[in-house]
């Protein structure tokens, strides 16, 4: 079962600068320990050993999308149960909820705060495991 | 035969009946007259000649007498007297010579008689004397014997020749009385033909009545038609115009005077190229100079008219050539088509537009069969005229439309007349095609609908470029934000002192380029916004929305946003519980957006007001600030696209200039209203309205889809 506290965050992004942002603000300002791949094939050589609590990926990526590579990682044990979260710069409220629909806990939207940015992963994982007691008892 | 002729041997019929009648009259009359003349003088002959009988017997008498009673003397005396009596009526009998009636054998005749009856009477008186003489002388018997002797003879013969003339006045007074008949049945004759010819003549009386009551019928007939013929020509639509051979107009009717412009006193005795346009008079007079032999009928031909303030016409000349007087005259019978032209032009142009148009045109009958189509439609749908006229136009449906679909379609044409909208066919060949369709219904003057029109147009290409044109957006959104993510994530890591405590002068150039960074994206936000507003894909949750629970959230969202400003957001109080159908999200959208602008441009330590009240039917949101108000100026632009009242306001707000604009196209979307009213200093209220949400909408909404709310991507209207 997960932590009580988050520790290991996967995160999937096919821009460079983006995933190097992203890095350094979940590593430095919120003290995750955080793997970051350009594409959901890298992910798949890493997801296994790197064992992630929560998975952070980008909806629109060339070749395996957000969600695609979702359903990919979730064949794997290491991440089957891992809760997952999207990020994206598409903003349109159909696809917000259709994002929703697929099972992840919230959808974050580009461009976001870098500081806030861990306190914001933080509240919904809070949220994701008080929920998880509350029905797992 | 015509009627003057037949009229003029009626004539001389008549009068040369009555002179023959006049003549036979007059000889009638004459004829009378002179029989009843010679009827009276007859008459009076008569009555002279049966006077002679009395005096003419007696003449015989004193002769017979004296052989009686021998008084001689008395009876000589008697003779004497006779005699002159005899006279009397001889001598009036003689008068009656001079008349028409032949009496002189008679009177000479009865002279001769009377001569010798006096002779003879005179004789026996004589004979008497001396049979007197003897017998007082008592002589010989036989000298008296002798004497009686030859009285006896001589008496004898007086007999006879009294017998004589008494013959001749019998047979005179005969021959008279067969005069009279005679006359009398000429006269009756006469009379009777009097009385037939009176009788012609009441009949020819009456005759002639009726001869002339017709003949001043007939005149009268002719004079009032003449009038007539008059009234026509000047009443007629038609301008009528005579021309003589000299090509001067002659006569010109009212309807022609006013049609050119002219009164007849102007344009009498001018030649009538005056009244056609100067660049037609040469086709004209090449035309009248066709030889007359050519064609006597009419001619017609379409000219410009010219009237007398110089505009010029259409018209329709119709010539006939006639002849009065034995004088050609050229009748034209004048007629202004310029409505007919310009109608035809019109008609022109319609069927030009029905058959150039890139709009497929369609028209059914009142029963919806097909009448007629156009190129276009053959172009889109494949089907020529022949294959569906006749048709109902089911024939292009593709089956993708429900029956409620067309049920909404019948039922809006029905009641409204029109239905518009997006609907998919299939083409001839199969193939399934979206086309934009316009219905009309045709209604007659009486209100009846005898045609449909449906327009369409092929919308694939229109379709197919807005699907590019969003995923363009889209994709310039997501292009866009990506670096934008990056910069704006660097700079807050920076800001956030992670790679070290920044100089105050660089944390202030980082935080200028961190603000502008946020405008940016909400410029992004704000242009997607608008472009899937205006091409109508913004997509609508429409659910009743509590409008006191969305001011209350809405102040709490932005209280803190406010507080930056200096400024406190409050509802107004009392404000009742009440629902609009819209989509939450947006409301919100545009209240937040209304908010912001009233604290961006409130004084530091004011307050905005939010409140909420019917009105009108409907209800009504105002946001209330007490900053320095809108200008004048910039009032009729305020919900146009980038307005903004000076560029220190965007300075100062960092706003996009879209808020308003899109604030504006999501309550159209709505059904709504928004507006503002401005007191520069004072106070100024921006608003929005909804429709009040009747509870029969309100049921309808939660029974069709309790779980989930209502989307709708048409326009609310």
């Amino acid at each position: 079962m997960s932590e009580l506290t988050l520790s290991r965050i996967l995160y999937v992004e096919d821009d460079a600068d983006i995933r190097e942002i992203v890095r350094m603000s979940l590593q430095m300002v919120g003290q995750f320990q955080v793997a970051t791949c350009e594409s959901c094939a890298a992910a798949l050589k890493l997801v296994d050993e790197f064992n992630p609590e929560l998975l952070l990926l980008d909806v629109m990526m060339p070749d395996v999308d957000g969600p695609a590579t979702l359903q990919v990682l979730r064949q794997r044990a290491s991440a089957e149960n891992a809760p997952a979260i999207f990020i994206t710069a598409k903003v349109e409220a159909g696809d917000m909820q259709r994002y929703r629909n697929m099972g992840v806990l919230d959808v974050i939207v580009k461009p976001f705060d870098t500081m806030g940015l861990p306190g914001q992963i933080e509240q919904i994982w809070q949220r994701y495991r008080s929920s998880m007691n509350d029905n797992g008892g | 035969m015509n009627i003057r002729k037949r009229h003029n041997l009626e004539y001389v019929a008549s009068w040369l009946l009555i002179l023959a009648f006049s003549v036979w009259t007059i000889n009638l009359l004459f004829n009378v007259q002179n029989d009843w003349a010679q009827s009276n003088e007859i008459t009076r002959v008569d009555q002279d000649v049966h006077g002679l009988l009395d005096p003419w017997r007696n003449l015989n008498r004193p002769g017979n007498d004296v052989l009686e009673n021998y008084e001689v003397d008395a009876q000589n005396q008697a003779l004497e007297r006779y005699l002159a009596e005899y006279s009397e009526v001889r001598v009036r009998l003689e008068a009656h010579r001079a008349t028409h009636v032949p009496m002189s054998d008679f009177l000479t005749g009865m002279d001769e008689a009377a001569v010798a009856a006096e002779a003879l009477a005179s004789r026996v008186l004589q004979l008497a004397t001396e049979r007197e003489g003897l017998r007082l002388s008592d002589a010989a018997p036989d000298s008296i014997r002798r004497v009686e002797t030859e009285a006896a003879t001589t008496m004898a013969r007086m007999d006879q020749a009294f017998q004589g003339g008494l013959d001749l006045i019998v047979d005179m007074g005969e021959s008279l009385d067969r005069r009279l008949l005679d006359l009398d049945t000429s006269r009756r004759a006469s009379i009777g033909s009097l009385y037939l010819i009176v009788a012609v003549a009441l009949l020819s009386s009456a005759l002639s009545l009726v001869l002339l009551r017709r003949t001043a019928t007939q005149g009268e007939a002719l004079r009032s038609g003449a009038e007539r013929i008059n009234a026509i020509v000047n009443n007629v639509v038609d301008g009528i115009i005579t021309v003589d051979d000299g090509g001067d107009v002659k006569s010109i009717n009212r309807t022609a005077e006013k049609m050119f412009g002219y009164s007849a006193a102007q344009i009498v005795g001018r030649s009538f190229t005056e009244l056609i346009a100067p660049d037609r008079r040469a086709q004209y007079n090449e035309e009248r100079c066709q030889p007359e032999s050519a064609d006597p009928g009419r001619e017609e031909s379409e000219y410009l008219g010219r009237r007398l303030d110089g505009s010029e016409f259409s018209m329709e000349l119709a010539a006939t050539r006639i002849k009065v007087e034995e004088r050609p005259l050229l009748v034209y019978i004048v007629r202004d088509i310029s409505e007919r032209k310009h109608a035809e032009e019109r008609l022109q142009l319609a069927a030009s537009v029905f058959e150039n148009t890139t709009e497929g045109i369609l028209i059914t009958d009142g029963d919806g069969n097909i009448q007629s189509t156009n190129p276009a439609f053959t172009a889109i749908t494949g089907f020529t005229a022949d294959e569906v006229i006749g048709e109902n136009p089911r024939v292009l449906q593709s089956g993708t439309q429900s029956a409620d679909f067309y049920k909404a379609m019948w039922r809006s044409i029905i009641d409204t007349g029109h239905w518009q909208g997006e609907i998919s066919n299939r083409r001839k060949n199969g193939d399934l095609y979206p086309q934009w369709l316009n219905i009309n219904a045709i209604k007659d003057s009486r209100g009846r609908t005898t045609n449909y029109v449906g327009v369409t147009f092929d919308i694939s290409e229109l379709k197919a470029s807005e699907r590019m044109k969003d995923e363009f957006i889209a994709t310039v959104s997501h292009e866009l934000r990506t670096p934008l993510t990056s910069i704006h994530g660097s700079l807050g890591l920076l800001d956030g002192g992670v790679t070290g405590k920044l100089s105050d002068d660089s944390a202030r150039l980082v935080r200028i380029a961190q603000e502008n960074c946020q405008r940016l994206v909400r410029l992004i936000d704000d242009i997607l916004s608008i472009a899937k507003i205006e091409s109508e894909k913004m997509r609508f949750h429409l659910q009743p929305v509590a409008i006191d629970d969305l001011i209350a959230s809405a102040i709490e969202e932005n209280q803190e946003f406010a507080k930056q400003y200096g400024v406190r957001l409050q509802a107004r109080s009392g404000i009742r519980e009440a629902r609009v159908l819209a989509d939450r999200d947006r409301l919100m959208q545009v209240l937040t957006n209304l908010l912001s602008n009233a604290v961006k441009h409130s004084l530091k330590g004011g307050i905005v007001l939010v409140g909420a009240q019917q009105h009108d039917g409907y209800w009504r949101v105002s946001v209330v600030d007490n900053g320095p108000g809108i200008p004048e100026s910039f009032r009729e632009k305020i919900f146009s696209k980038f307005a903004q009242a000076d560029g220190s306001d965007r300075r100062k707000g960092g706003g996009t200039g879209l808020g308003l604009s899109i604030s504006k196209a999501i309550i159209d979307r709505l059904g709504g209203r928004i507006g503002f009213t401005s007191e520069s200093g004072v106070r100024t209220s921006f608003h929005f309205e909804l429709p009040l949400m009747q509870r029969s909408t309100i049921v309808d909404v939660t029974e069709a889809k309790p779980a989930e709310p209502l989307e709708s991507s048409t326009r609310t209207e």
